[in-house]
């Protein structure tokens, strides 16, 4: 049985503006606590405990809202409107060409300069859920559409964070959401990922070019990139693979195994038929004996491993190397509102955005 | 017309592993998952007794060779081979070990010692030793866990001197050693800090000294907590204190030689390229629950109750020595423990009845005075409801296991 977590919040910092920033924390009655800012809807820290019951942050964070607000990494950011990539920024929707923000290179990254991980958002406590509200006025970021996002976070007492997206808008834009956490189950300063151990439920992944837009999708099966069988992370970045050499690791989108067709509405697709969650990778780190689950409902699950935290100031005066931590973002796919299936990731008037993402933590042995 | 397409032939390969072991099974179980999640079909070729021979090897008619270089002759035999070769085998700490000219899947001494530490330490222990094997050509993996674990003591401010005193190599094992083995050995355990947290650098080296321990009357995991690396089903079955151990990637080892393969038979060259596979998990048994007893009384009292529990003391006795009440000896004992000091102290003995019946072939009447069970039947009706059968019986039974 859920019992409702308890909820807090305490002052935290403030950001260059001057705004302060409180920090909001969800407990559960075995002490797990994951603590929560309305700076880009953040995860800023997991406590969760070991094989052992000792608590540790499994989250890659930095210290301070400012570091928060300067930083590049997406540090536990909440990621939007456009999660990943659009290529060249550009996206025809209705006959109409849009141009929107260009903020790597050539393409869309992660919403924009102005993206949802830098908004100051709306935090409220409801039954012992924290709800998170923002409104993004059309033109942001050059998106069409008035949108206004809802997203709630439930920690329930078997240490499952439920992410639950819901926005709405009054024109028809493309919506991709996501959570931006790096996680090191370890919770040690200065260990990486490479002995964690990696299982996902997809059979075929995005290849990707050189600007990691996808354009091809390819199979897993007899290449690094098959997670099937569970396989230590560290090893696969030694297989020889150009993929793995042009991102300088992982920075793919797996796609998913559909679910069992469920009432006859097998893709799900489409018409804002919604998926069933169901459990869809997992994570394991044999020292600490933590595990985690990722269930969704979404299609795409982006795995990232930190290649490009090199020097990135982390938290206590340390500093993150590559593979610090790796991201399990579920979401559409990079660049979708570009190919065959983009009607999935559009939002409308009448066809309202909606994600469920789980991530779960608990022990083994 | 166009020509039927003919069907890819099937490329012969040959697996040199000496599969009568566990390691090296699953190792090939992973090829195997490797080739089934390909659809590639490779005719294998393997011993039909699942050991290794290399008597002309080299006159070997097929297109690739995966081969377990830990044995040296493996080694020396496939130094001038023609065809393409992955190699696989132990992690070196320094790098001019590895076959020069092939590729080479390591599994990772470092991370596997240094998982089973980070476990011990998780577990509360603070003093540290490391169960190995005498040096040798064909257990050059020993001795590199054997660094892997001076690494980290050393990172921990150890000293060179006292590195070398956690450390133990004991005696090969042979039949006719066997008792000496394990008398040298109860002296190394006896003069380790205890608790104390062990690695040993096999599973099967870590039966031989759960078997020590037993024998020596040492308790585990309270004195002594044992980890091992193999994660060996046999060597489970033949444990009475079920044994923790290190998971090595072996499965991940034989996917990733059979996809290096895979790529060499199409014409790719990684000469020289080693990957470390790390290990993929710890099976946490009853040998490492170590719990830090939290009172000093309770541990004071099982002290006693170890050295004298077999000259049928009381619980009297035991609060005396402790030097508290006995109700306020029997509310620790039950708060710590969820026992009374009397099931304690008949949990010892019971102990010590099965060690002396497996170790020597002593008599129900002799085991009942040795450990100071009031009358033989006594003795009878305690094994009788802690293990449903007879003294005689489980001293068969042990007997008929150890020599399977």
């Amino acid at each position: 049985m859920m019992s409702p977590a308890i909820l807090s919040h305490e002052p935290w910092g403030t950001l260059p503006s001057g705004e302060a920033v409180p920090l909001f924390t969800l407990r559960n009655a075995h002490g797990m606590r994951v603590s929560i800012s309305e700076l880009g809807g953040t995860i800023v820290s997991w406590h969760a405990p070991d094989r052992a019951g000792r608590l540790g942050d499994i989250m890659l964070g930095h210290d301070t809202p400012g570091e928060y607000w300067q930083a590049t990494a997406y540090m536990g950011a909440l990621v939007g409107r456009w999660a990943n990539r659009i290529a060249g920024g550009r996206f025809t929707l209705e006959g109409i060409e849009y141009s929107v923000d260009r903020n790597e290179g050539g393409n869309l990254l992660h919403g924009g300069a102005a993206g949802f991980n830098r908004a100051i958002w709306q935090a409220r406590e409801e039954d012992g859920t924290l709800l998170m509200t923002l409104d993004s006025e059309e033109g942001d970021a050059g998106f069409p559409g008035n949108v206004h996002v809802e997203v709630r976070y439930t920690l329930d007492d078997d240490g499952e964070l439920t992410i639950d997206y819901r926005a709405s808008t009054d024109a028809p834009t493309p919506l991709n959401l996501t959570n931006h956490g790096y996680f090191n189950l370890a919770a040690q300063a200065g260990a990486d990922i490479k002995g964690h151990v990696l299982s996902i439920d997809a059979d075929a992944f995005f290849e990707v070019d050189s600007t990691l837009i996808p354009v091809r999708q390819a199979a897993v099966a007899g290449n690094a990139f098959d997670f099937r069988e569970a396989a230590p992370i560290g090893a696969r970045l030694e297989w020889p693979h150009e993929q793995l050499s042009l991102a300088r690791g992982f920075d793919h989108c797996y796609i998913l195994r559909e679910p069992q067709a469920v009432n006859g509405n097998g893709n799900g697709g489409g018409n804002g038929g919604q998926r069933p969650v169901r459990e869809v990778a997992r994570l394991y780190d044999p020292a600490s004996g933590r595990v985690m689950t990722v269930s969704t409902d979404q299609r795409g699950l982006q795995f990232y491993t930190g290649n490009y935290l090199d020097g990135v100031r982390g938290r206590n005066g340390t500093t993150y190397a590559p593979h610090a931590g790796l991201c399990l973002e579920a979401g559409g796919f990079p660049n979708q509102i570009n190919m065959a299936d983009r009607e999935d990731v559009i939002s409308r008037p009448d066809k309202p955005y909606r994600q469920v993402t789980k991530y779960r933590v608990g022990v083994l042995g | 017309m166009t020509k039927p397409v003919a069907p890819q032939k099937a490329h012969r390969i040959a697996l040199l592993f000496n599969a009568n072991k566990v390691y090296d099974r699953e190792i090939i179980a992973g090829v195997g998952q490797y080739l089934l999640s390909t659809r590639v079909s490779w005719n294998l070729f393997l011993e039909e007794d699942f050991r290794c021979r290399l008597a002309g090897i080299e006159r070997f008619d097929g297109d690739g060779i995966i081969a377990d270089f830990d044995d040296p002759a493996v080694c020396e035999a496939l130094a001038d081979c023609r065809l393409p070769v992955v190699a696989v085998g132990s992690s070196f700490e320094d790098p001019a070990h590895y076959p020069a000219g092939v590729p080479y899947i390591a599994t990772d001494n470092l991370k596997l010692v240094s998982l089973a530490y980070t476990h011990l330490i998780g577990a509360g222990l603070r003093h540290f030793a490391l169960y190995s094997l005498p040096l040798s050509n064909e257990h050059r993996w020993a001795h590199q866990r054997e660094l892997a674990f001076g690494r980290l003591r050393a990172a921990e401010g150890r000293t060179r001197e006292q590195i070398d005193a956690e450390i133990y190599r004991g005696l090969s094992t042979s039949a006719p050693t066997w008792n000496q083995a394990i008398e040298q050995l109860t002296q190394w355990l006896d003069a380790l800090p205890k608790p104390v947290g062990i690695i040993a650098v096999t599973d099967a080296r870590a039966r031989q000294l759960l078997q020590a321990c037993v024998i020596a009357g040492i308790p585990v995991p309270e004195d002594v907590a044992i980890i091992g690396i193999d994660n060996d089903p046999l060597t489970r079955t033949l444990t009475r204190i079920p044994l923790s151990s290190v998971i090595q990637g072996t499965e991940e080892m034989g996917r990733t030689a059979a996809h290096l393969l895979h790529q060499m038979l199409h014409g790719a060259r990684f000469p020289g390229r080693t990957i470390l596979v790390p290990p993929v998990g710890i099976n946490v048994l009853d040998s490492t629950k170590h719990q830090p007893l939290a009172s000093p009384y309770v541990a004071r009292a099982r002290h006693f109750i170890r050295q004298y529990a077999c000259q049928g003391i009381r619980t009297e006795q035991v609060a005396d020595y402790v030097g508290v009440s006995r109700s306020s000896l029997e509310e620790y004992f039950r708060r710590e423990l969820q026992c009374t000091v009397h099931q304690d102290i008949l949990r010892q003995k019971l102990d010590a009845a099965k060690a002396l019946l497996v170790k020597r072939d002593m008599s129900s009447a002799d085991v009942a005075v040795r450990c100071g069970f009031k009358s033989v039947q006594y003795l009878h009706a305690v094994f009788r409801r802690e293990l449903g059968c007879t003294p005689r019986e489980y001293q068969e039974r042990e007997k008929a296991r150890e020599t399977a």
